[in-house]
């Protein structure tokens, strides 16, 4: 098991005696491995400059702009930030499969609580996300309490959430006008058009900063904090760390209930980039945030992996996503290149291990 | 490992010379050559694959003409970023099949005020930030199709109804102008199902529908929301075995040539009514916007008629 700890975030606590040789090739495979995810997204860089189409107007690279990068970020703010709550759940050797339903929960709430009830946008952003961190916290206390698979728990809570969000919602998109009840019946509430217009010097836009500060808190809370080194002893041998006094099920439980608050800030996110609340949206988005958080090098079996990786995954992804669509390459070779992407890049972290 | 990664850079690479390749650029450098990016809400809809192929194929004529196609995959999202990418990429004009009005609203507007033209088919945009709306008129197709349904059966008779999706502005007006056209005749609507556009569940529909009304002079016609639920009643009849499907008539909407036209051809259904993609109209629009010639804001378009008399003519127009 020495391999479990020797992910970048957290220090490898075996301590192997070695001969000095053999700890200089140890050390050079390990930074290899370790700088694997920043080599894939270089190289992914080097595709997009190449191979993106340049401007018919200007000439220049459609892909090496900060316009354009800037943008990057923005559209894939939402897969980023479930990606972020993603992590943590599979560090702890679990897997969430109802962030895109609770996505959608909270689009919905959310544009449901400011156009229909016509909350101000504080109150509303407090109360959706309370409501999604619940939702995370009950598949937590079903998967930790019952012992429930993980993948049987958030499957139910995916049908759940979309359910809820059918039924709050009346089955209709949630917009201004759609309802003669709504308290906005004209104008688009004001959050809408902050959350995606840019703010500050660097342009960038609140949903961005939302993705941007999911990855820093939650890289914070994994490296530096105790929570974090429970979570990756759980991912590793869940048994062992039950014995060690780890208070597994409050853990996890706090893993699932992170994960359910970043589905509702994607969600918020969604709801501001679309100027309504879908109840549809959302739908196969939590595919897109486990391959993000594979891609990045976090294992599916727990234990290994760390928060810079899912950003990088969740960037490669973007790029290849945006070089793919610049260049106007139709449906079914994306998707064939997408699948080939993802297991060959756990192809190449299984063998790490051997 | 090494190895693995250089082959995993190899293939990336080789996949994306591969995707890359054959869609490389011939700038004529001489003459004008226009640019069109088009953004299509999804492909997963037959008529949406044709107003494609509509497109491809009015835009063929003209050499002058380059059209970029891409495929939102029914994300409005993903529609969103397209519409900008198109801007950045600095196109002539834009055709845009948009998911949904709202979302949408804005990316147009500002392709808008990038200087790009903007076509909007299909379904509209909201405010008046386009440069024209091209679509047809649901309500008038349902209207023509009950004004035939009535001199189909001499202005009396039972009908059953297979809605699309009615949460969907299409379906809503496809019923509703049905009603204005069998309005004043005695023609009653004995039976209606919502078979969200799917021949599977208006196969399930017809079926309940028949069994319903058992005696063969119950059911006189069906009317179908679109070709493939219309298609889906005419095998749920045959599936009975009671010879139904002979007496009783079948009419669709869409009309497209793989589908409803073929069916008529077949002698499956009755008659079918085109609903049109506009794409050929959107061509045409296109070239007189980048001539700098005036259009006008809002195209509608009419429909035709596909009967066994006037399928191989190409249907009449109404």
């Amino acid at each position: 098991m020495t391999d479990v700890k020797t992910s970048p975030d957290i220090p490898p606590v075996t301590t192997e005696k070695s001969t000095p040789e053999r700890n200089v090739t140890r050390r050079l495979l390990e930074f290899a491995g370790q700088f694997r995810g920043v080599l894939a997204f270089v190289v992914v860089f080097v595709l997009g400059i190449v191979f993106a189409p340049v401007s018919l107007k200007t000439g220049h690279s459609t892909f090496l702009n900060w316009a354009t990068q800037n943008d990057i970020l923005f559209e894939y703010a939402e897969i980023g930030i479930l990606a972020a709550g993603m992590t943590l759940v599979i560090i702890s050797a679990g897997i969430d499969l109802s962030v895109g339903s609770v996505l959608g929960f909270a689009a919905t709430f959310f544009s449901l609580l400011l156009i229909g009830f016509g909350w101000s946008a504080p109150a509303a952003i407090a109360v959706t996300l309370l409501a999604t961190a619940g939702m995370g916290a009950v598949s937590g206390i079903i998967i930790s309490r019952f012992r429930m698979q993980p993948f049987v728990a958030t499957l139910g809570m995916m049908l759940l959430a979309r359910g809820a969000a059918k039924w709050i919602s009346g089955g209709i998109k949630v917009q201004p006008g759609a309802k003669e009840w709504y308290a906005i019946q004209n104008s688009s509430p004001p959050i809408f058009d902050w959350m995606s217009s840019p703010v500050g010097p660097l342009g960038l836009k609140p949903i961005t900063l939302a993705f941007i500060f999911s990855i820093i808190i939650f890289w914070v809370l994994i490296r530096f904090t105790s929570f974090g080194r429970h979570l990756y002893a759980i991912g590793g041998n869940e048994e062992a760390a039950r014995l060690s006094g780890i208070r597994v099920g409050l853990v996890k439980t706090v893993a699932y209930t992170l994960c359910g608050l970043a589905a509702g800030v994607a969600g918020i996110s969604n709801a501001s980039r679309m100027t309504l609340g879908d109840p549809e949206a959302g739908f196969t988005y939590e595919l897109d945030a486990i391959a993000a958080v594979v891609i990045g090098g976090t294992s599916l079996m727990g234990g290994r992996g760390g928060m810079f990786f899912t950003f990088l995954g969740t960037l490669i992804i973007a790029y290849i996503s945006k070089i793919l669509s610049l260049r106007g390459v139709e449906e079914a070779p994306r998707l064939m290149i997408r699948g080939a992407l993802i297991v060959i890049a756990v192809l190449i972290q299984q063998s790490k291990k051997r | 490992m090494r190895l693995k990664l250089a082959v995993f850079v190899a293939l990336a690479v080789a996949v994306l010379v591969v995707a890359g390749c054959g869609k490389e650029k011939q700038a004529a450098k001489s003459g004008k050559t226009y640019t069109i990016g088009m953004s299509q809400c999804n492909l997963g809809e037959p008529w949406r694959v044709q107003m494609n192929a509509d497109i491809k194929a009015a835009a063929a004529k003209h050499p002058e003409l380059k059209v970029i196609f891409k495929d939102a995959q029914n994300k409005t999202t993903v529609q969103q970023d397209q519409v900008k990418e198109f801007v950045n990429l600095g196109v002539d004009l834009i055709i845009i099949s948009p998911k949904e009005a709202r979302p949408l609203t804005k990316p147009v507007a500002d392709a808008m005020d990038a200087g790009i033209p903007v076509i909007v088919l299909d379904r509209k945009v909201e405010g008046d930030k386009y440069t024209c709306f091209i679509g047809g008129d649901n309500r008038k197709i349902g209207e023509e199709a009950g004004k035939y349904m009535v001199k189909l059966l001499g202005g009396k008779g039972n009908v059953v109804e297979l809605k699309g999706l009615m949460t969907s502005t299409p379906a809503v007006e496809r019923h509703e102008g049905f009603m204005k056209g069998i309005a004043g005749s005695q023609i009653k609507i004995i039976f209606a199902a919502d078979c969200h556009w799917l021949e599977p569940d208006a196969q399930k529909e017809m079926a309940s529908a028949l069994s319903r009304f058992p005696n063969p002079e119950d059911i006189d016609a069906v009317y179908a929301h679109n070709d493939p639920s219309a298609h889906g009643a005419y095998i749920a009849a045959k599936n009975e075995g009671k010879g139904r499907e002979k007496r009783i008539k079948f009419i669709g909407i869409d009309a497209l040539p793989h589908e409803g036209v073929r069916y008529v051809k077949e002698g499956l259904l009755t008659a079918t009514f085109q609903y049109p993609t506009g794409g050929a109209e959107a061509i045409e629009t296109a070239l007189k916007i980048l001539k700098g010639e005036k259009v006008q804001k809002n195209i509608i378009l009419g429909t035709r008629v596909f009967t066994k008399e006037n399928v191989d003519k190409g249907g009449e127009a109404l």
